[in-house]
């Protein structure tokens, strides 16, 4: 898969070879044609929430309104929600308002926007806070353990992650609350607001290790894997260890440098998986986060606010896709100076 | 020997050395250990498996749905329960047990749909290329940025929890994974030699993708599949947890779990107990597909 994606990258590069170019122009060049085959994308994730929403039964007014409501007040709500218009005017309608920066009200009346722009930014600092942490961790265990393959180091990282990839996000949560929350009272059971870094830090750490411990699994056995093949197979890696460099600086300099691009591209894939690990979590913990809107608003039948999350999470993955290719771009030498050695 | 056994197989899919140059004993233990890390997660699942199907058939448990509320929170090994019972009184052993039924039924039901329909995506789209690569691989990228919780959620919101909504919202998961490694994969065998004799002499193409190019990427599918089985148990138990998936009163680990959250600090073996059946069972299914993985040589 990276492989693929490479020698892709590669030909773009290479087959603008012949004129002089900027050093970063084949990165742009690649911002610029992912961003083009996103949009089908983002259009089509749309696409299939407002369907799926739409497939609901239609009983937004009724529930709003509750059960005495007259036919003709569920009517109207029904008029001013514009719930019966078709499904493409509604569709059309949405999409246009949505590119006009504006995502609608839930069926509560509030303003999506206000919403989002509200809890987004506390689901994302969570996301990045287990990201950054498990890429972290990874980068430290894998090294130790891929310094000598079979090790005790190695052995105790392959059962470590083994325990990662197996456990579910929301059992190991619970683990942490009775551990860290109820018996050694460090952290709240349930997440107040964010307000601040020191709040952050408090609130958001035990949600962040839930998510973040299965990251760390699947990136420590990737890292690992990798980092052991290019030290058994690589030439370059043959003649470093020739000329005498220490083997720390080989593992750290030559093969992890290198192992680190297949890191990314699975960084990168994994974004989208994400939001269902956000969601659950945030709920466990009450994290006022997009992931905890999501479940409320399709419990309660609320396409505008499930529609809006979604559109969110869809423009995080695409991103998130985008800045590994960037990264790549950026990394790689081959890439960065836009050289076709093949 | 004209026939190679799996040992033989075994030993050059190994580390590179010169079979004179490692000794006799090492070899062995490294036969053994290899032996031992198939066999072992194997036989923990064939037995969770005679555990869930075939126990309920030899001896009468004890319901799963309902119990008695005067033999509440039973004390594990009390008389008639073995593992004890929970609040209400429901017999704790037999709720893992039909709760296992349903994960595993859940588990494998999804992976065959993700497996028959992500393959023939993935394979299609590796094996012609051009525009059918071009419409296949933008569906699964829309499937992929699409979360699919949403969808499973939605799906059980409006069609109602049961068992079979759970399979068909979980295979929204399945197909675009098993499609982008099946994709990935027939573009690397179509690349292979024997590919190009086949087409070469004439061969149809569904007899390649038949012949040649499914046996081929088979073994990675495989192995995959045994994580997907993994994965798919892990987010049932999501969705019965989050009160989307199989609907009470029938048991299931998920719900489980869910249930004994209310009481997680007085009594956290009610948690405890589903949430460590789960992890022997993913564990066991993830050390079963590495040592697959290692026995067959897939990366």
């Amino acid at each position: 898969m990276a492989l693929v994606q490479q020698t892709q990258l590669q030909r773009e590069a290479g087959a603008r070879n012949g004129a002089r170019r900027l050093t970063g122009s084949p990165a742009l060049r690649v911002v610029g044609r992912r961003l083009l085959a996103a949009v089908p994308v983002l259009v089509g994730v749309t696409f299939l929430t407002f369907s799926v929403m739409s497939a609901l039964p239609n009983d937004t007014a009724q529930a709003v309104l509750g059960l005495n409501a007259s036919p003709a007040a569920v009517a109207a709500l029904n008029h001013t929600l514009g719930l019966d218009q078709p499904f493409w005017q509604r569709y059309w309608h949405w999409l246009v308002n949505v590119l006009h920066g504006n995502f609608g009200t839930t069926v509560q009346g509030a303003s999506v926007n206000h919403e989002l722009a509200v809890h987004v930014p506390t689901t994302l600092g969570l996301l990045l806070y287990a990201l950054v942490v498990s890429v972290a961790l990874a980068v430290i265990v894998a090294s130790l353990a891929a310094r000598r393959p079979n090790g005790i180091a190695d052995r105790i990282s392959l059962a470590v992650s083994m325990l990662g990839l197996s456990t579910a996000p929301y059992v190991f949560a619970f683990l942490l609350i009775i551990v860290f929350a109820v018996k050694l009272s460090w952290f709240p059971v349930l997440s107040g607001p964010v307000t601040g870094p020191g709040s952050f830090f408090e609130n958001l750490t035990l949600p962040a290790c839930s998510i973040g411990f299965g990251l760390f699994a699947i990136y420590t056995r990737l890292l690992r894997a990798d980092m052991v093949e290019q030290m058994q197979r690589e030439d370059y890696i043959v003649t470093a260890k020739a000329k005498g460099v220490p083997p720390w600086r080989v593992l750290l300099r030559h093969a992890l440098r290198n192992s680190v691009f297949n890191l990314i591209t699975v960084i990168g894939l994994n974004l989208g998986g994400l939001v269902g690990a956000a969601a659950i979590i945030e709920t466990i913990f009450q994290v006022q986060g997009i992931g905890n809107d999501l479940l409320t608003g399709i419990s309660n039948h609320d396409a505008p606010l499930v529609e809006g999350i979604t559109l969110v999470f869809a423009l995080v993955t695409v991103l998130g896709n985008l800045l590994a290719d960037l990264a790549y771009a950026v990394l790689d030498p081959r890439i960065r100076y836009g050289s076709s050695n093949s | 020997m004209a026939v190679p056994t799996p040992d033989a197989l075994l030993a050059t899919a190994a580390a590179p050395p010169l079979p004179s140059l490692v000794s006799t004993r090492r070899l062995r233990s490294q036969r053994i250990g290899r032996a031992l890390r198939l066999w072992v997660p194997a036989g923990i699942l064939l037995l969770l498996l005679a555990i869930c199907f075939v126990l309920p058939l030899a001896v009468t448990m004890p319901s799963s749905t309902s119990g008695d509320i005067i033999y509440n929170n039973e004390a594990p090994f009390s008389p008639g329960h073995l593992l004890g019972t929970n609040v209400q009184g429901v017999d704790i052993f037999s709720q893992l047990v039909y709760g296992g039924q349903v994960a595993f039924e859940v588990a494998f039901s999804v992976t065959a749909i993700g497996m028959v329909i992500g393959v023939t995506l993935g394979v299609a789209a590796g094996y012609f290329g051009g525009w059918v690569d071009g419409v296949l691989s933008r569906l699964l990228d829309i499937l992929i940025a699409f979360p699919a919780l949403v969808l499973a959620l939605v799906i059980a919101e409006g069609l109602g929890p049961s068992e079979v909504h759970v399979i068909w919202a979980l295979s929204v998961f399945a197909v675009p994974a098993f499609g982008r490694i099946s994709r990935g994969a027939t573009t690397t065998v179509r690349g292979l030699p024997y590919v190009t004799a086949a087409r070469l002499s004439g061969t149809r193409s569904w007899r390649i993708i038949g012949r040649h190019i499914l046996p081929n990427i088979m073994p990675g599918i495989v192995t995959f599949s045994l994580l997907g089985v993994g994965v798919v148990i892990i987010l049932e138990g999501a969705l019965d947890f989050l009160g989307y998936g199989i609907p009470l009163p029938e048991a299931s680990w998920g719900s489980m779990i869910a249930q004994g959250q209310q009481i997680l600090t007085a009594q956290p073996e009610y948690v405890l107990i589903p949430s460590i059946v789960l992890l022997i069972t993913v564990v066991a299914l993830n050390t079963l597909g590495d040592a697959l993985r290692e026995r067959w040589g897939v990366q």
